[in-house]
């Protein structure tokens, strides 16, 4: 669950919560030197392979790059409507 | 023999010559040898700042020119014992001075001073390289906005890369009432970001504007509560152990709400 209590009692999400995760994303991609233009490829390329197995919308997928602690993590959030029935194929 | 530190921060006006000039007054006041350095090649200012203006005869491209020894271009503040200038040029530019001559400059004061401070100029060029290039550390000065800390980590990833250590941060222009209504991030926030050592926190206060006006560094001030903030930060730098007060303005409810919702 992402609400939170302050959210639910405060109107809109702190500004100063979301200059914090705006600038952990930027700052991360600047650290690994990776700009917008990779992402994409990443994502275009990522989305082929899955579509070999998942049937999803390609917009719908969510890319990103995070730091924990002194490691960078790839965080791919893929909803799909159902997995191809791979047996059916051969 | 004393140390070299760099004061920088990548994006301006975040309150680099402010925090060089009260935090070497604030380390003379407590009885340290101290220079400041104005690495602002062609944009000098920490001499108006510290009401030293009228006072410049030689600067350091006199010494790298050998028009003038090092010693004899040191301007003495004469408010306090042991804290002295050296300017920058104004006529010049960044490219006319190259990082080892900024060395030599710098191993030459620390051998007989107990701080160095060197003011570098905002930007990651040569400025910043013939600023950086003599110093043993780093103090990193940041806002809690966006850009600053964008700014500060580019900085800090290229300080890292040069092998100054430790690099501390000096939070600027924070506002306790401004965070507590979640309208300015924390500094949690801040150093779970940039992951380097806080060295102070200094709150917002006008005092800075009028102390500039008049060329009075704020910490000849003791009441106000940035002067608070800069001597404790100086203290700090000769290696006593003070704790960074919480500057966070917490209302009843808001501590409510934060203990339902911590963690998350």
């Amino acid at each position: 669950m992402n609400i939170s209590i302050k959210q639910l009692f405060g109107r809109k999400p702190k500004s100063s919560n979301i200059a914090k995760q705006r600038l952990k994303l930027v700052i991360t991609q600047d650290r690994l030197n990776v700009d917008d233009r990779f992402m994409t490829r990443l994502h275009h390329e990522l989305a082929e392979v899955l579509a070999k197995y998942f049937e999803f919308s390609v917009n719908s997928v969510q890319m990103s790059l995070k730091q924990e602690g002194n490691s960078y993590v790839l965080v791919a959030d893929i909803p799909y409507k159902k997995l191809h029935d791979l047996n059916a194929r051969q | 023999m004393g140390k070299v530190i760099v004061v920088t921060s990548g994006k301006g006006g975040v309150g680099k010559t402010t925090s060089t000039a009260n935090l070497g007054t604030a380390l003379a006041l407590l009885g340290k040898t101290v220079v400041v350095v104005d690495a602002d090649v062609g944009l000098r200012n920490l001499d108006i700042v510290m009401g030293l203006e009228s006072r410049i005869v030689y600067t350091s491209m006199d010494v790298i020119e050998k028009q003038c020894e090092l010693g004899k271009a040191l301007v003495k503040d004469r408010r306090v014992d042991g804290l002295t200038l050296l300017a920058a040029s104004q006529k010049n530019n960044k490219d006319d001075i190259q990082p080892e001559q900024m060395k030599a400059i710098c191993d030459k004061l620390k051998a007989s001073h107990d701080f160095v401070l060197i003011d570098s100029p905002a930007g990651i060029e040569r400025g910043f390289i013939n600023a950086s290039a003599g110093a043993d550390e780093a103090i990193i000065v940041t806002t809690p906005d966006v850009s600053a800390i964008r700014d500060a980590d580019r900085i800090i990833g290229l300080l890292q890369h040069a092998g100054i250590e430790p690099i501390n941060l000096v939070l600027n222009r924070f506002s306790p009432q401004l965070v507590g209504n979640g309208s300015m991030m924390d500094q949690e926030d801040v150093l779970d970001i940039l992951n380097i050592d806080l060295i102070g926190i200094v709150p917002e206060d006008t005092g800075v504007i009028t102390s500039t006006n008049r060329g009075i560094p704020l910490v000849y001030e003791d009441a106000s509560p940035g002067s608070q903030a800069y001597m404790r930060i100086a203290r700090r730098l000769t290696g006593q152990r003070i704790p960074i007060p919480d500057l966070e303005q917490k209302g009843f409810l808001s501590n409510i709400v934060n203990w339902f919702t911590r963690n998350r």
